[in-house]
């Protein structure tokens, strides 16, 4: 159903310039690295060089005794403060405890053994060099296929099998469709192990207030209320006493949807030492430290009818957890099986998940989490199904799509799809590549020798996160409006955007069902103290979950205005529109701006009326949102070196309504970028002893704009019914559409070699292999 | 990362043997090597300085000589830390006359750990055999 | 990315520069490469002397059939030199390929070959164009051939006390084409392999070609070999080829978590063999 609700007069789909973006591309934003207070100090960390070791003892002297050394903590110093948390709950889940600083073994190269605080930075650093620890290195595993094999290192020694835990998860009749099946086909995909390299790294400021027994902590973080919540449960204070201020936010991508032992450590540094201390992460300690996603080694195989029905998908998952669980990682893969069907019908699903401990830093959230390897896995199997069957990957695909008039749709792993026309954007992708023609295009290049490739893919999400009983920590959003005395309009909302541009789209919907100028409305996040309780911003949740609390905060206000307008004017009938509130029998009528000053004025009250213009809205979603597209690509692989050339890049995503276009294009170009990053450049090594050797960006290969395609991108509109807004959200849908296609396209291009499958990155050294093998 | 090659030594298979057990023509050899101190019987404790371009950083750390089969073959253990991370490298020296030469066969690991590790991934083979190739030019000098 | 405490000098002349870097403090020109090593301290030089604001380092001037460029000239100039961009367009185009925008803004060609990276861009092109490097001390100088300039894995003939001051290329003479190709190693820019070829064109056949190439090995070099099988022929593709296939021949070449050494091999033709067609093409 692609139909988009207008309205007259309305922001709402209009590509607004992000409000944000002066201060942002002018360098005057204040990030954690930005703030300044009198009697700062500085904490560096000191980091394991190795990935497992004994810690046979630590001496600081000769670090203390460095002129401006104020003060040194090692493990046992932090022995109260609680454990690094875990949100995630699985039955059985092995759960490491997870101190701020190591005490008496290090589990990844990277983990905290100390910290040294000064007077500044660069004496800090000096004092961490002289702080001399005794090693007894141990053994390390770092691939998660040899950390099951027997005999292998253990990486916690009370875990020796190195398993974390295992799940499992069926619906249907996998035997009898396996059973019954005129095809099987099956394939291990890996989805490597990335590193989410935001432009700003960590940082956090500790400001302990000791005559106000109140802890104010500014961290670059997504989840301002939650790390409030487990920092102040870690350090024994009361939540009420703790401040968290996120800052302007350099990016984050999942990986500052967490909680770090440095955010811990701050505070109790600054409680300690009485005074302010700044760390900030170097962007070797970003790599080493910070979590990184993926990290998957999964086994597919697809049941399928001679007509290309798919029957039954079967998915054993290899997780690489790291050394720990930092907030989500064990529950990542569990939306990988959540989103193993993709957008086809079948019923029949068997999953494992084997989690697996390694000496490696934690992987965790990274944009799509889990949903990004389930696809990249379903639509190579339907790739690979079709060349099975010598099928066209258009035509299979839309034989297997849930049908439009099929939503709500109960899927095999128990979600419920709220509405889709999943042919649509497929269709409109061909349409634009004009697929046909493509494709003799394609077959006269193989005349000559090239070696060009069509791929696709057909993308689901998991977005809107979510309804709370299907959360770790509640999934509902909250917002305040106010409208001041002046009549300027001050929007409260507790998702916390890191360079989503909510400042834009929560201020047009306010503007819009106010009636008022878009550059009257403050779009104000990320303070505890300012702000009401919130969960934050990740899974593609901000617009669809606190976007929506925005919009029932404003209905609840504009029938206070009502309200207070009818009794200004003396009405008993009374419409808002367009910024003013008319007695719809005389016409007369009084602005926002008149009634908000008159309710605080509060010379006079309509009944049961509180003076005051303000409302708060907790919004619980009914359900998630499950957002589609398409993505095609054409690649041409260089024959003499293996390079790939992305030639064209067509994305059609359906993110239901769409409120600002500029937005929401550049959301798809970025996750476009990532997910190439991942197709083609991106992959954290570690070599066998644990040591992360792309450990700079000198080795670890961020796309950068000249190595991206131009990026042809449109939509089809429908609609989710889980919101009034009928936004399901995009963060996250290019980088998940984008890899499958990527990859499809280049098999495609080497499939007359007899190329059926390639793992990430598709490397031009990898690719020249293949060629060469072929030969 | 493994690393295997072959060099050779200006003397007779049984002087070569020698020299390389001799802690003094080792000092002498060993790129940046400041001093060798034997601890124990074929155990030395080194300071030393390496220096690659614009790298540079004072390691400390153990020489071990074992598995010796003179004048044919022995072991020799390597390793040091400094503030820019680690080193370890160990493997098997094969020693083969040739005329009136030795051909000296090598074949270990070399691990790094630390910064150098994040950093130098792409320098650690060329710098080793650079190191490597050093050592014999100097033993061949003694 | 926080730096050891360090002294630093900016001196107003190259004398003044020189007798501090006699004295063992460390020249800083454009520091693309000596600062990040410092803020990883991997470097900790207890003295800089700044260079890269010498105006005596910074000039690109024709003399005698030759062109001289001080070591402080950017990438960026090199690259833009309306002067070298007509009479030595190969070392603007290797130019145009070192980083991106910000570092081809800063760092120096001076700075660059003193490093001596084994991935850097400009020593094939100093290779194929057969530059001449002066080296200045505080009380020396002297003229070194590239070939014997870089000696291995940033080693090269510099003397301590000693800087790149100038760089000499010649004036390419009629009938003559150039061009650098390479393949990038996507998260440095660095050349996985870089390829420079120079030929000259004489009454139909190939009079002169030149190869320098970078990445391959410990160091850049020219591919002796495979210019000589090039010279005095008619410069047919099955010629290029062939000559391409030689780059490699015998090298001991780099093997890293970017390129095997197999495949570097395998890339050296490949890159030869599109700038010497490169090349040819432009010596019309």
């Amino acid at each position: 159903m692609a139909t988009t609700i207008t309205r007259p007069k309305t922001l709402i789909g209009k590509a607004i310039r992000r409000r944000e973006d002066p201060r942002l591309i002018t360098g005057t934003a204040t990030y954690v690295e930005d703030i300044k207070m009198p009697g700062m100090h500085y904490a560096v960390v000191v980091r394991s060089p190795h990935a497992a070791a004994k810690i046979r003892s630590i001496d600081t002297s000769k670090a203390a005794a460095r002129p401006g050394v104020v003060a040194i903590f090692t493990g046992q110093d932090v022995s109260k403060v609680g454990p690094v948390p875990c949100g995630a709950s699985l039955p059985g889940l092995r759960v490491p405890n997870h101190t701020i600083l190591a005490t008496d073994r290090v589990y990844y190269a990277g983990h905290p053994v100390a910290v040294v605080v000064a007077t500044d930075r660069y004496i800090a650093a000096d004092a961490a060099d002289d702080v001399e620890v005794d090693w007894e290195v141990l053994k390390a595993v770092a691939d998660p296929l040899k950390a099951l094999e027997p005999g292998a290192p253990a990486v916690h020694p009370q875990w020796p099998d190195n398993k974390a835990f295992d799940f499992h998860q069926e619906h249907g009749d996998i035997d009898k469709a396996f059973a019954e099946a005129d095809v099987i086909v099956k394939q291990r995909i890996l989805s490597q192990r990335l590193i989410p390299t935001p432009m700003e790294t960590r940082g956090v400021v500790a400001e302990w207030r000791a005559a106000d027994r109140a802890l104010n902590l500014y961290s670059s973080t997504q989840i301002p209320h939650l790390l409030r919540s487990m920092v102040a449960q870690m350090l024994g204070l009361e939540e009420n006493r703790l401040r968290v201020v996120a800052p302007e936010v350099g990016g984050g991508f999942g990986c500052k949807l967490n909680v770090y032992a440095e955010e811990a450590l701050m505070g109790f540094v600054a409680m300690k030492i009485n005074k302010p201390v700044k760390w900030i992460e170097t962007r070797r300690e970003n790599y080493l430290t910070t979590i990184h996603g993926r990290g998957h080694v999964d086994d597919y195989e697809l049941s399928a009818k001679r007509d290309g029905t798919i029957t039954g998908i079967k998915l054993r998952i290899i997780q690489d957890l790291g050394a720990y669980h930092q907030l989500l990682t064990p529950a990542i893969p569990t939306l990988s099986v959540l989103m193993m069907p993709g957008l086809y019908k079948t019923q029949n699903i068997f999953a494992d998940i084997v989690g697996v401990f390694t000496n490696c830093v934690p992987t965790d959230a990274y944009r799509g989490a889990g949903r990004p390897e389930a696809t990249h896995g379903i639509e190579r199997m339907v790739d690979i199904l079709a060349a099975e069957l010598k099928m066209d990957p258009a035509e299979i695909r839309l034989k297997n799509f849930v049908q439009p008039n099929e939503f709500p749709f109960p899927t095999a792993t128990g979600l419920i799809y709220d509405s889709g026309d999943y042919a649509a954007p497929l269709k409109k992708a061909l349409d634009i590549a004009e697929y046909e023609k493509l494709r003799r295009e394609q077959s006269e290049s193989r005349k000559q020798g090239r070696l060009m490739g069509i791929g696709m893919s057909a993308y689901g999400e998991i977005c809107a996160f979510g309804p709370s009983p299907a959360t770790p920590a509640g999934g509902w959003e909250s917002a305040t409006v106010k409208i001041e005395p002046s009549g300027k309009v001050t929007v409260l909302t507790g998702t916390s955007p890191h360079g989503q541009g909510e400042e834009t789209t929560f201020a047009q919907i306010a503007a819009d069902e106010l009636g008022v100028d878009i550059d009257d409305v403050l779009v104000v996040h990320g303070d505890t103290a300012l702000v009401q309780y919130g969960i934050g911003t990740f899974g593609s949740r901000a617009t669809a979950v606190g976007g929506t609390a925005v919009y029932f905060a404003l209905q609840d206000l504009k029938a206070k205005i009502k309200k207070f307008g009818a009794m200004l004017l003396n009405s008993d009938d009374v419409t808002l529109a367009n910024g003013q509130c008319i007695d719809n029998k005389t016409g007369a009528s009084k602005s926002v701006q008149e009634i908000a000053a008159a309710s605080y004025r509060a010379m006079q009250l309509p009944p049961n009326t509180e003076p005051g213009m303000v409302s708060t809205h907790f919004w619980e979603p009914p359900n998630f949102t499950f957002p589609f597209g398409a993505h095609l690509v054409v690649t041409e692989v260089d024959r003499d070196t293996g390079a790939v050339k992305v030639v064209r890049y067509i994305a059609v995503d359906d993110c239901g309504n769409i409120l600002n276009p500029l937005i929401v294009t550049g959301q798809v170009h970025g996750g476009v970028a990532q997910g190439i990053g991942q197709a083609l450049y991106e992959q954290a090594v570690y070599d066998e002893a644990g040591q992360l050797i792309t450990g700079e960006l000198m080795d670890y290969a961020v796309p950068k704009a000249h190595m991206l395609p131009w990026i042809e991108s449109d939509h089809t509109v429908t609609p989710t019914p889980v919101n009034p807004l009928g936004v399901k959200g995009v963060g996250e849908a290019g980088t998940i559409g984008c890899s499958p296609a990527v990859v499809n396209s280049v098999v495609d291009a080497l499939s007359p070699l007899g190329v059926k499958h390639i793992d990430m990155p598709m490397t031009p050294e990898k690719i020249w292999k293949l060629i060469r093998s072929a030969q | 990362m493994k690393i295997s090659g072959s060099q050779r030594l200006p003397f007779p298979p049984d002087q070569s043997y020698a020299l390389m057990q001799d802690p003094e023509a080792l000092a002498r050899a060993i790129p940046g090597c400041e001093s060798l101190e034997q601890t124990g019987e074929n155990e030395y404790r080194m300071k030393m300085k390496m220096a690659l371009a614009a790298f540079s950083g004072a390691f400390e750390g153990k020489v071990r000589i074992s598995e010796q089969q003179p004048p044919s073959s022995f072991r020799l253990d390597v390793e040091g830390s400094g503030k820019i991370g680690f080193v370890k490298g160990g493997g098997v020296l094969k020693l083969e006359p040739s005329e009136t030469e030795t051909v000296v066969n090598y074949d270990g690991d070399v691990q790094v750990g630390g910064t150098i590790a994040a950093v130098g991934q792409r320098l650690i083979e060329g710098a080793a055999k650079s190191m490597i190739q050093r050592f014999f030019e100097k033993l061949a000098a003694s | 990315m926080i730096p050891q405490t360090f002294d630093y000098t900016a001196p107003a002349t190259l004398d003044q520069a020189l007798a501090l870097i006699a004295q063992g403090a460390k020249p800083l020109a454009g520091g693309m490469s000596l600062i990040p090593m410092m803020k990883l301290r991997l470097a900790a030089p207890e003295h800089l002397v700044d260079i890269g604001r010498l105006k005596e380092l910074n000039y690109i001037r024709e003399d005698a059939g030759a062109l001289h460029l001080g070591a402080g000239c950017t990438h960026y100039e090199v690259e833009t030199s309306p002067l070298l961009r007509g009479k030595c367009p190969l070392l603007s185009e290797t130019a145009a390929h070192i980083g991106d925008v910000q570092v081809r803004n800063m760092g120096t060609i001076g700075g660059s070959i003193a490093h001596a990276d084994p991935s850097a861009d400009y020593p094939a092109a100093l290779q194929a164009l057969e530059a001449k490097i002066v080296l200045r001390g505080a009380q020396s100088q002297r003229t070194v051939a590239a070939s014997a300039f870089f000696l291995d894995t940033f080693a090269t003939a510099l003397e301590p006390g000693e800087i790149v001051s100038e760089i000499i290329v010649p004036v390419e003479e009629a009938g003559a084409g150039a061009s650098y190709q390479k393949m990038a190693q996507p998260a440095s820019g660095f050349a996985i392999v870089g390829v420079a070829a120079r030929l000259r064109r004489s009454g139909g056949k190939i009079a002169m070609a030149r190869i320098g190439v970078t990445g391959l090995a410990g160091r850049s070099f020219r591919a002796t070999a495979a210019e000589k099988a090039l010279e005095n022929t008619a410069g047919s593709a099955a010629e290029i080829q062939a000559a391409a296939a030689l780059v490699a021949q015998g090298v001991e070449a780099n093997s890293d978590l970017h390129a095997s050494a197999e495949y570097r091999k395998h890339l050296a033709a490949v890159y030869a063999g599109r700038a010497l067609f490169a090349a040819l093409a432009r010596t019309a």
